[in-house]
């Protein structure tokens, strides 16, 4: 079994360093009239330099972008669809941070690659690989504002059609490249209804990713009343939060899995450093109970919702743990 | 209904009160006040000397509109978490996290336990109260969205944070008591997004208000309601303050299904927006709220704090909310002395 540490997707795009500010005075600055766009894409690529040198820093495996262009998890990839505009602010999950909700106007189409430039630019700075994290359909269709008649009446079809365009997307980062592919659905945990939906845009999902490998990342609530569902579906790792509840460890062990799970024991959304014995002797239980070839140990979710300091020790506690069980 | 606990408390309301959620927009002044604050140009005396003018203008806006119960309108506060755990003991402020887009705070972290440090708001409450012969609300924010929003590295977990922070903010309460505060808001907008968590709110919310002599209401936002309603009544209070402009007054559904048992302060004219919605807009949605609320238990108030609208939008927000009642209120109290 080999154990390798991972990001799961976000990183801070600010700190308390002037350095780490750049970003954002750029776009204070922009919005002011002073600078360009030129100039907040200069400060965006410098702080995703920074994040992916403190993720290759701390010793991660395998690293993110930090997904520091994107605005939110929402309005990210859905506002740069067709026929979708993007409208006022709501809470995201109970994260105390805020999304732009998308307004699906018409037929929703794809235009054009989002995420494969900003992949192949984090390739270029990275000395390890780098996973693509996406947004998949359902979270972004459970977050839509639905003007459009067509899709009024027929959830499953607006999912269909935002996975049509996640779908491209998947196939232009396969394309270039990318090994691990990372959808993020944390709206099933809340909507169990919603897991034939998952099991039907995956498969599609897995038609198009070439060879690389997808990964379903569930957080911000409990994974174990929907496990075996999650673990049945067609993704080739399956990422959960083990934050929410403290019995999932046994429950997961117990169901002996095959696939490579994503393995979120530290919590990406809390300053505290997990008791580093407690974690090494959950993560050893589970590595006996899954026969997989490999896993992963990764944050509960991304880490944006941490202070800088506080996710780069994050990180560093999480690769600390992983090198003494692996 | 607890229109006889106001009247025991020595209150004699209009019917359909009318009031705020709490904050308003810092005039500009005061906003060039804080900046220089921060940057050390001012001292902490002159930063006090512009809050104070601040409030005096909010109290007396308030009372030539007509708002029957009134707020200081958070002058002195940041956020509303922020603000108590700068000044709590056991709380440090950490560093920047982001809110949404370019909007940045800084996060409060429980690093040891959590301590009341003496009385926090008692003294504008009395500064604000002093202005004004209408009642004044007493402010705080709840145990269970403070512990929501900061991270926790000193209790085993969110409930212990929670249940220690809400002995604190009790001592508050009292304080706030002793000061002479009858109407006390203890607001809990963290309270829908972990339904499995509402009985911890509940709990919290107890040891906060467990026999205090004070009408009691809380301020949820961010919807979910759904999740969360019924069973949110049995959060000890007296008023809940919601929004229900935002969004479309689903709401009100719900409440056919299920009577809501207690007093509401009704949100009417919706924060979220630059637009000033026109009277008769509000009188409708106030009309369909009193289809399955009895006008005795009707507060009415704007769906959430004003202080992400100008100065000139708040204004004219709080005036509508005042006019359509006004207009309202003859022909309910009609109607209800019919009744009785
Ligand atoms: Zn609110």
């Amino acid at each position: 079994m080999k154990l390798m540490a991972t990001n799961t997707g976000s990183y801070p795009r600010i700190g308390s360093r002037p350095e780490f500010q750049v970003l954002r005075q750029a776009i204070a600055q922009r919005d002011k009239g002073t600078k360009t766009d030129a100039d907040v894409k200069a400060a965006e690529d410098a702080m995703t330099r920074a994040a992916i040198e403190e993720q290759t820093g701390s010793g991660l495996d395998m690293v993110t972008d930090g997904q520091i262009r994107w605005y939110d998890p929402i309005s990210h990839v859905a506002g740069k669809l067709e026929n979708i505009t993007i409208n006022g602010l709501m809470r995201y999950f109970d994260t105390n941070s805020y999304f732009r909700q998308p307004v699906v106007k018409g037929p929703i189409r794809w235009k054009q690659p989002v995420l494969r430039p900003d992949y192949e630019k984090a390739v270029a700075l990275s000395s390890r690989p780098v996973k693509p994290v996406l947004t998949g359909a359902i979270t972004l269709a459970r977050h839509s504002i639905v003007e459009h008649p067509g899709y009024e009446s027929d959830f499953g079809s607006l999912v269909r059609d935002y996975n049509m365009a996640i779908a491209q997307e998947v196939k232009e980062l396969a394309a270039a490249g990318a090994a691990v592919i990372q959808i993020d659905e944390p709206v099933v945990l809340k909507n169990a209804g919603d897991l034939p939906l998952l099991n039907e845009t995956l498969k599609v999902l897995s038609q198009v990713k070439g060879k690389a490998r997808l990964a379903l990342y569930v957080y911000f609530g409990d994974p174990g009343p929907v496990l075996s569902a999650l673990l049945d579906s067609p993704a080739d790792i399956i990422g959960l939060d083990f934050t929410y509840n403290t019995k999932l460890i046994d429950q997961v062990a117990a169901v002996r899995p095959k696939k490579p799970l994503g393995l979120g024991l530290l919590d990406g959304r809390n300053t505290k450093l997990e008791n580093a014995d407690q974690v090494a002797k959950s993560l050893e239980r589970l590595l006996k109970g899954i026969s997989a070839e490999e896993c992963y140990l990764n944050p509960s979710s991304g880490l944006e919702y941490l202070p800088r300091d506080r996710a780069l020790q994050k990180l560093k506690h999480l690769v600390a743990i992983k090198n003494r069980v692996a | 209904m607890s229109r006889k606990k106001l009247k025991d408390l020595g209150f004699d309301l209009p019917l359909l009160p009318t009031t705020t959620v709490g904050s308003f927009p810092k005039p500009p002044e005061l906003m060039r006040a804080r900046a220089e604050f921060a940057k050390g140009k001012i001292t902490e005396a002159e930063l006090r000397a512009e809050e104070e003018k601040a409030t005096i203008f909010w109290v007396e806006k308030q009372e030539e509109i007509g708002v029957d119960v009134l707020v200081d309108g958070e002058m002195y506060r940041g956020d509303m978490v922020a603000y108590f755990a700068e000044k709590m003991p056991g709380f440090v402020l950490g560093d920047l996290v982001r809110s949404y887009g370019n909007r940045y705070y800084h996060k409060p972290i429980i690093q040891s336990e959590v301590k009341w440090p003496g009385p926090m708001t008692v003294g504008w409450w009395k500064f604000a109260q002093s202005r004004t012969r209408r009642p004044m609300k007493g402010m705080l924010t709840g145990p269970y969205t403070i512990m929501d929003w900061s991270f926790n590295e000193h209790y085993v977990d969110r409930r212990a944070a929670c249940l220690a922070i809400a002995e604190e903010i009790r001592k508050e309460v009292e304080a706030l008591i002793e000061a002479g505060a009858k109407i006390i808001q203890v607001d809990e907008p963290a309270t829908s997004v972990r339904p499995e968590e509402l009985p911890l709110v509940v709990e919290a919310m107890e040891i906060v208000t467990e026999g205090l002599p004070a009408y009691f209401i809380t301020h949820i936002c961010y919807g979910a309601f759904q999740k969360i309603y019924p069973q949110m009544l049995d959060i000890p209070v007296d008023n809940f303050d919601l929004e229900l402009s935002n969004n479309e007054l689903s709401m009100l559904d719900l409440m056919k299904k299920n009577r809501f048992s207690k007093d509401i302060s009704f949100g009417a004219v919706d924060v979220h927006t630059h637009v000033v919605e026109d009277i008769d807009t509000v009188k409708k949605r106030i009309v369909q709220g009193l289809e399955v609320l009895d006008p005795e238990q009707v507060w009415v108030d704007p769906d959430c704090g004003l202080k992400t609208r100008t100065v000139e939008e708040s204004i004219e927000k709080m005036r509508v909310v005042v006019t359509a009642v006004k207009q309202l209120r003859t022909r309910y109290v009609k109607s209800t002395s019919q009744v009785q």
